[in-house]
C-alpha cells in the first residue's frame, strides 16, 4: 500500500480538481455571501423565532425520518434476502417502487390519498360515520410519513446489497459452533452490515435535511429550513437566505462527522465472494402470516402509484365530496398525445440523467477506490468533497451554480453554462455524487484490501487488478447507486426549477406547468409516463446487473 | 461499454443539431401559462417567421428572482407578466430596458412606469372566492372585513402569501389601508392576525388551492377574478366570486424588456405584438384577461369584463410605499403572524 504514491496522486488529482471546481467553488460563494454586511444577517437569523423554529423542526424531522426508514427498511431487507415464502418475488419487486415516484408527484399523490379529502381519509371517515376527517395531513408527522415511505428504499437497497454480498456460510458456521440466533445477529451479521446501515442512515438524514417537496406541499403548518431559504430568496432577502443555507450545511456536516466516527469504529471485512442461501419458512402458520403481512405491505407501497394512475383517468373538477373520482375519461391521455411538445421534456430528462449518471459512475468509482483502498494525504479532503453535496440543499446548489457559471473568465475558472443545456446535467451530477460514491464505498469496504495486494503480488498489472478484483467488488454498489442516481435525475425538481431553460426543460417542470394550467388529470397522465420510464430504467439496470452476475 | 458511450455521444450530437434551426431565438419569461403563451407563440411566429419564441413558464415571483440572479448575464429578452410591484423592484435594481410602446398614451398613469421601464398589459382585480355548492352568493363574505367574522374560522384557505403575487397585493392593500386610516401599521397587522386565525391552511400552488376549495376542505378564499373566471369556463369545480363592496386592489400585470437583451429588435416586436388590439381581444375572449389599454372598444370586450369594470372600485395602491415596505411587511407576517393562532 506504500507503493506508488505518485500513481495514487495521478488518479486523485483530476478528481480532486473536478470536485473542488464544481462542488466547493460555487458553494463557497454562498458562505461568503452570508457574511456580506458583516454579522448583520447572522444576527437577524438568531433573532428570528421563525428561523429557530425552522431549525428545530428540520432536525426533528430528519432524525425521525431516519428511525422510520430503519424500522421499515432493515426488517424488509432481511425478510426478502434471507427467507423464502410465498409472494417473496412480488414483494421484492414492489419494495423499490417508492423510488420510482418522483418527489413532487409522490407528495401530491399522498395528498390525494391521505389528505383531508383524500381517498383513504374519506373511506375511514365514512366507515366509522365520523363528521370530521379522522386526521389532517399537516405538520411534522405528515412529512415524516412521506419521508418514511420514499426514503426507506435507501435503507432497503443498501442493506439488501450488503446482505447479498454477505456469505451466509459464515452465519451457518457460527450456528454450527453453537451460537444462538441473537448472538449470531449481534456478532456476525450486524457488524458486517454496519457500513451499509450507516451509509443509508446518512443518506436518509441528509435527504430529509434538504427535503423540499413534502414540507412545501404540507408546509402550511410548519417551517423547515429548506422552505425558509426559498421564502427569504423570494422576499429578496438573499443575505438571510445564505445564512439559512449555511446553517443547514453546518448541521449536515456535523451529522456527517458523527457518522464517519461510527464508521471508523467498525471495520469488519468478509473475504468471501458472497453466496446467499434463503431459508424456506417451515411453519405453516408463519408462512400464512408472512404472506398476509406481505400483501398488506405490497398494497401500502403500491397505493400512491395506483392513485396517480386513477387521477390520470379521472375527469378534472367533478371529484368533490365523493370518496373516489366519480367520472373517468381518456381525455387526459388524448390531450397529452396531441401535444406536439410531448416528447421533448422526456427526451431531455433521459438524456440529462444518462449524461449525469455516466459521469457519476466514473468519478464516484475512482473517488470510492481512493477513499477505501488508498492511503494518501488528500484523503480527508476527498471524503469531505464527496459528501459535501448532501450538506447543501438542492436550491443552494442551484444558486451557487447560477452565480458561478453565468460568465466566462478563465482566470477565475468560470465558463458560461447558465442558459445552456449543460447546466442541468452538471447540477444532477453534483447532487448525486454522494449517493453513488457512498454505494460504491460500502461495496468496496467489504473487499479485503489484502486481495488487491495479493493480486498485485502475484504479478497482475494495475489495470488487470482493477478489472478482475476492484471493479467487480464495487459493481453491486455502483449499479444500485447508479440506478438510484439516474432515477433521481430523471424526476429531479428542486434544482431544475431554478436552472432550467427552454432547451433542457425536464419532465418535472412539464408536470408543474400542467398543474399550473389547471390540468390535474394531464399532470397525472404525464406522471404515469414518468413512472413507466423509471420502471423501464430499473428493469434495464436489473438486466445489466444479471448479465454481470 | 464503448457502445454505450458511442450511443450517448450520438444522442448529444443529435440534440446539438436540432436545437438551432437558424432562426433568431427570443426568450420570454412569463407566468401566463402554457395555453396563452403557446397561442401567442404560434401567432407571433406566423407574423415573424425569422424569430423562434422560446417561453419559460414560471411563477411571477420566480421570474423576478431569476432575472435578478441573471443580472450580470441575462438569459431572457422579454419579461411578460407579473404584478407591477415586482416590475417596480426590478426597475429599482436596474434590470429593465426602457421602451415606449406605440400605444403608450392609451393606459392610465397607474399602469405604466414613469421612465417607460414597464407598461401594463392586463388588469387583475382581487376578489373573494367561495365554493358555490356550499354557499350562495348572498351567504358568502361580501367585503374584506367580512372574512374576519368568527363564523369563517377554519373555513378559509389561501395561497402561501410569500410566494404569491396576488396574496402580496391583497396584504399590501390591507396594510396601505391601515396606514391611510390610522397612520400606523398596527391595525393592518391586527387584521392579518385575525385572518390567520380564520385560515385553515396556506396552500402551495393555485391548482391545489382549487382542488381543496372544490372538495370543501375550505370554502372561502381570497384570489383573483380572471383565474376564478377561467376555472368556471374550463372546469367543473364549483367556485364563484364576490367583488368586495368597499373596493379591491386592481393589480396591474405588466411587460418589460430585460436589460442587456441580445435581441432588442425581436423583443420590441414581441412586446408590440402581444399588446396589439387583436392579441388583447383574443386574450380577453379565450384566456379571460382584462386588457389594461383603455382605447379598446368596450363593445368588442366580453360581457363579464364590461360588467366587472362597472362594479369594481379600485383601492388606492401607493406603489412607492409598496416598493419600499412590502418586503418588510411580508417578512414580519412570516415571522410573527403566520400560524400564531394555531400555537396557542
Amino acid at each position: 500500500m506504500r507503493r506508488s504514491a505518485a500513481g495514487t496522486w495521478l488518479l486523485a488529482l483530476p478528481v480532486l480538481v473536478l470536485l473542488l471546481w464544481t462542488v466547493l467553488y460555487p458553494n463557497a460563494a454562498v458562505i461568503v455571501g452570508s457574511f456580506e454586511g458583516g454579522l448583520a444577517h447572522w444576527r437577524e437569523f438568531l433573532a428570528s423565532p421563525a428561523d429557530r423554529e425552522a431549525l428545530s423542526s428540520t432536525l426533528i424531522i430528519s432524525v425521525a425520518s431516519v428511525f422510520a426508514a430503519l424500522v421499515i427498511g432493515v426488517p424488509l431487507a432481511f425478510l426478502l434476502t434471507r427467507f423464502e415464502f410465498p409472494g417473496r418475488r412480488a414483494l421484492r419487486i414492489v419494495a423499490t417502487l417508492p423510488a420510482a415516484l418522483p418527489p413532487l408527484v409522490g407528495v401530491i399523490s399522498f395528498l390525494f390519498l391521505y389528505g383531508e379529502s383524500g381517498v383513504v381519509t374519506r373511506a375511514v371517515q365514512d366507515l366509522f360515520g365520523m363528521d370530521e376527517a379522522p386526521w389532517r395531513l399537516t405538520g411534522i408527522w405528515a412529512i415524516v410519513f412521506v419521508h418514511a415511505y420514499t426514503m426507506y428504499v435507501f435503507v432497503f437497497l443498501f442493506v439488501s446489497a450488503g446482505l447479498e454480498r454477505f456469505d451466509t456460510s459464515l452465519d451457518e458456521a457460527a450456528a454450527g459452533l453453537g451460537a444462538s440466533p441473537r448472538h449470531r445477529l449481534r456478532r456476525v451479521t450486524l457488524p458486517l452490515l454496519i457500513p451499509a446501515i450507516a451509509g443509508s442512515m446518512l443518506l436518509v438524514f441528509m435527504n430529509s435535511l434538504g427535503s423540499f417537496s413534502a414540507p412545501y406541499v404540507f408546509g402550511g403548518g410548519i417551517r423547515v429550513l429548506s422552505t425558509q431559504i426559498l421564502a427569504s430568496k423570494l422576499n429578496g432577502a438573499m443575505g438571510l437566505a445564505y445564512v439559512e443555507t449555511t446553517v443547514l450545511a453546518l448541521s449536515a456536516v456535523a451529522a456527517l462527522g458523527l457518522f464517519r466516527i461510527l464508521q471508523r469504529k467498525q471495520r469488519v471485512v468478509s473475504t468471501g465472494k458472497g453466496s446467499v442461501t434463503r431459508r424456506a419458512i417451515s411453519s405453516h402458520g408463519l408462512r400464512i402470516a408472512l404472506a398476509i403481512a406481505g400483501a398488506v405491505v405490497v398494497i401500502a407501497l403500491i397505493l400512491p402509484h395506483l392513485m396517480v394512475i386513477l387521477v390520470s383517468f379521472a375527469r378534472d373538477g367533478v371529484w368533490t365530496t365523493q370518496i373516489l373520482p366519480p367520472e373517468y375519461t381518456l381525455e387526459n391521455y388524448r390531450r397529452l398525445a396531441t401535444d406536439a411538445q410531448l416528447w421533448r421534456p422526456i427526451s431531455n430528462s433521459v438524456l440529462m440523467a444518462l449524461i449525469a449518471t455516466a459521469a457519476n459512475i466514473v468519478v464516484c468509482f475512482v473517488a470510492a477506490y481512493l477513499l477505501v483502498l488508498r492511503r494518501f494525504s488528500g484523503r480527508p479532503l476527498l471524503g469531505l468533497l464527496v459528501a459535501l453535496p448532501w450538506a447543501i440543499p438542492a436550491t443552494a446548489i442551484a444558486l451557487g451554480l447560477a452565480a458561478t457559471f453565468n460568465q466566462s473568465d478563465i482566470w477565475t475558472g468560470r465558463v458560461v453554462l447558465v442558459g445552456t443545456f449543460w447546466i442541468l446535467p452538471l447540477a444532477y451530477f453534483i447532487r448525486n455524487i454522494p449517493l453513488v460514491a457512498t454505494a460504491a464505498e460500502s461495496s468496496l469496504r467489504q473487499l479485503d484490501p489484502a486481495l488487491e495486494d495479493a493480486a498485485r503480488g502475484l504479478g497482475a498489472s494495475w489495470w488487470l487488478t482493477m478489472r478482475k478484483v476492484v471493479i467487480p467488488a464495487a459493481r453491486p454498489g455502483l449499479i444500485a447507486g447508479g440506478l438510484l442516481a439516474a432515477v433521481t435525475a430523471v424526476g429531479e425538481f428542486v434544482a431544475s426549477i431554478v436552472l432550467y431553460t427552454h432547451a433542457n426543460r425536464p419532465i418535472s417542470i412539464e408536470i408543474l406547468a400542467q398543474l399550473r394550467a389547471l390540468a390535474f388529470g394531464t399532470a397525472a397522465a404525464y406522471s404515469v409516463l414518468l413512472i413507466l420510464l423509471v420502471l423501464a430504467m430499473a428493469i434495464g439496470a436489473r438486466t445489466v446487473e444479471e448479465q454481470y452476475a | 461499454m464503448k457502445r454505450a458511450i458511442g450511443c450517448w455521444l450520438l444522442a448529444v450530437g443529435f440534440l446539438g443539431a436540432c436545437s438551432n434551426d437558424g432562426r433568431t431565438v427570443l426568450t420570454v419569461y412569463s407566468p401566463h401559462g402554457k395555453d396563452l403563451l403557446g397561442y401567442l407563440e404560434t401567432e407571433f411566429e406566423k407574423a415573424n417567421p425569422s424569430v423562434d419564441v422560446q417561453w419559460v413558464d414560471m411563477g411571477s415571483q420566480e421570474v423576478l428572482d431569476r432575472v435578478r440572479a441573471e443580472g450580470a448575464n441575462p438569459q431572457a429578452d422579454v419579461w411578460f407578466g407579473a404584478p407591477a410591484e415586482a416590475f417596480d423592484r426590478a426597475a429599482k435594481e436596474n434590470l429593465l430596458e426602457p421602451y415606449t410602446p406605440s400605444w403608450a398614451g392609451a393606459v392610465d398613469g397607474e399602469a405604466r412606469h414613469p421612465q417607460h421601464l414597464w407598461y401594463g398589459t392586463y388588469l387583475t382585480p382581487e376578489v373573494i372566492g367561495y365554493n358555490s355548492e356550499v354557499l350562495s352568493a348572498a351567504d358568502a363574505p361580501q367585503d374584506w372585513d367580512d372574512v374576519l367574522d368568527p363564523k369563517w374560522k377554519d373555513k378559509i384557505i389561501i395561497r402561501d402569501p410569500v410566494a404569491s403575487g396576488t396574496m402580496r397585493a391583497i396584504f399590501g392593500a390591507i396594510m396601505l389601508r391601515s396606514i391611510a386610516r390610522t397612520g400606523s401599521e398596527e391595525a393592518g397587522y391586527e387584521w392579518l392576525r385575525r385572518l390567520d386565525e380564520n385560515t385553515r391552511e396556506y396552500v402551495l400552488n393555485p391548482t391545489i388551492l382549487y382542488q381543496k376549495l372544490g372538495r370543501r376542505e375550505g370554502i372561502v378564499t381570497l384570489w383573483d377574478m380572471p383565474d376564478i373566471a377561467t376555472l368556471q369556463q374550463r372546469t367543473k369545480i364549483p367556485v364563484d366570486y364576490v367583488i368586495p363592496s368597499s373596493g379591491t386592489p386592481l393589480l396591474v400585470d405588466a411587460i418589460a424588456i430585460v436589460r442587456g437583451t441580445g435581441q432588442p429588435e425581436a423583443a420590441r416586436a414581441y412586446y408590440e405584438f402581444v399588446t396589439s388590439t387583436p392579441a388583447l381581444l383574443e386574450s380577453a375572449r379565450r384566456f379571460l384577461r382584462i386588457p389594461a389599454r383603455t382605447d379598446l372598444h368596450s363593445d368588442s370586450l366580453p360581457a363579464w369584463i364590461r360588467d366587472a369594470n362597472a362594479r369594481i372600485k379600485p383601492m388606492p395602491m401607493d406603489r412607492e410605499i409598496l416598493a419600499r415596505d412590502l418586503d418588510r411587511w411580508m417578512k414580519y407576517w412570516d415571522a410573527n403572524i403566520r400560524n400564531q393562532s394555531r400555537r396557542k
